[in-house]
Formats: structure tokens, sequence, C-alpha cells
């Protein structure tokens, strides 16, 4: 069970990229009106926040990734370690770069 | 009770900040043995002893976070839109960003440091807490820029 973990690390951070760069949130909040809809949702009253939606479809999409690697035999998925920092530092990098427009205007 | 959440989240934020910067140094900077100056001292800790407490404290002030950024969300960001100050709008909106990857990377985190430590995986355990180290300090400092430059009292 608990080689499962270095898997779900590394299927979070990357599925949160996609759900991020391509608004793949499982929910929308509207904090104004301090309401919740399923899936992504136009802004109403105010703002409309997806970072809860990202999170939770990240979740979702690494908890079965995870299971899939339990599934198949440990000798499919032993990899390289390093992978658990390569990976999330190079979703750092993604995001930094997607968000330099902040820095540069 | 947004302000009280928020004195509770950056005192979490302290500890979780002096855990991981304990462990980070006492990894890639390690100390033998205690020579009774300050520096040395902390260094010359037992990185494993952190490791629980810093995926708790983790776990409660990326709560805490998230519970109170929807006041961020209505009565803070739209300020720094109004005064185009895309700097620290940017910087926040990195903080959010890494917090979720710094989430995301706790089970990892807490798998490599788990008893016995592995030593094949000492390289990853090192890397691995400097990246937290690194998610820590980067949202600490631009949610304390960030609260002073509207946040408690304005």
């Amino acid at each position: 069970m608990k080689r499962a973990l270095p898997v779900f690390s590394v299927a979070f951070v990357v599925i949160y990229a996609f759900a991020v760069d391509f608004n793949l949130a499982l929910f929308t909040y509207h904090p104004q009106l301090n309401e919740f809809a399923f899936l992504v949702e136009r802004p109403k009253t105010g703002p409309a926040m997806y970072w809860y939606g990202w999170i939770a479809t990240s979740a979702l999409g690494a908890i079965t990734v995870s299971a899939l690697a339990l599934a198949v035999p440990q000798s499919w998925t032993r990899l390289w370690s390093g992978w658990t920092w390569v990976v999330p530092t190079a979703v750092i990098i993604f995001f930094v770069n997607l968000l330099k427009s902040y820095f540069l205007r | 009770m947004t302000t009280t959440l928020l004195i509770i989240h950056g005192l979490m934020a302290v500890a979780l900040l002096g855990a991981l910067t304990h462990q980070a140094l006492s990894v890639w900077w390690p100390a033998g043995k205690r020579t009774g100056s300050f520096l040395n001292n902390v260094r010359a800790v037992s990185s494993t002893s952190y490791t629980n407490a810093i995926v708790v404290l983790f776990l409660i002030t990326a709560s805490l976070g998230a519970f109170i950024y929807p006041a961020y969300r209505l009565g803070i960001r739209v300020v720094l839109q109004d005064y185009h100050l895309s700097v620290p709008e940017g910087a926040f909106e990195l903080k959010e960003h890494f917090v979720t990857i710094g989430l995301g990377l706790l089970p990892a985190y807490w798998y490599f440091w788990r008893q016995p430590l592995s030593p094949d995986h000492a390289g990853t355990r090192a890397v691995l807490t400097a990246l937290l180290a690194f998610i820590v300090w980067w949202s600490f400092l631009v949610g304390h820029v960030l609260n002073n430059i509207r946040g408690f009292g304005s």
C-alpha cells in the first residue's frame, strides 16, 4: 500500500498542472454567494474560485493512478525515486512560466 | 473570525517554517555534535524527528489558508488589481500553486522519511525537504507581504 505514495505525489502534481492549464475543476465555488457548483461555472456575482475544484480533480486523478499502480505487479511500477522531486520541480517551473506576465508588466 | 484564523494560520506557518528549516539544514549542512554555538545547534538536530510534525503542520496551515482564502479573493485581490499591484498579486498566485504542489508532495515526503531510513533514498529525501522548505518560505514571505499591503486591521 505504502509503495503507492510516491506514485500519488507525482500523479497529483502532473494532473494539477493540467487541471489549472485547461481549467478542469471538479467544482466551482462562488465566494460572494457562498455557493458550490459541479464542474466549471462562469463567475456570477463576484469572482468564481476554481482552486478547490482543481485540488479535488488532482486528488481524484492521483488516487485512481495510485490504485492502478497497486493493481499491477510491483516490478512494473519500480521507478527511480528521483522522479518524486524532478517532476514537481518541473511543475514549479511550469507555473513560474505560466504566471510570468504578472512580473513583466 | 477571519482575523483570528489568519493569526492562527500565521502561527502555524511559523512553527512549520522552523521545523522545515531545522530539517533542511540538518540534511544539507549537518553538524556532527553540538558545540554550543547557535548555528551549530540549529544544524545538529535529529532530522527524522521532524517528519510527522511537518506533515501535520503543513496540513493544518494549508487547511486554514484554504478556509480564509475567499476573504482574500473578495477583499484584497480586487484592491491589488485596482492599484495595478501585479507583482504581489502574481506572487500570491504562485503561492496558491506552490502550496498545492507541497500538499501533493507530502505522501512521497513521508514515504521517504519513514523509519528505518533507506540509505538509497538519501538524495531524494534531501531534495524533497529542500523543495518543501522553498515552498513554505515562499508562502510565508508572500503571505506576510500581502498582509502588510492590505490585511489585518485595514
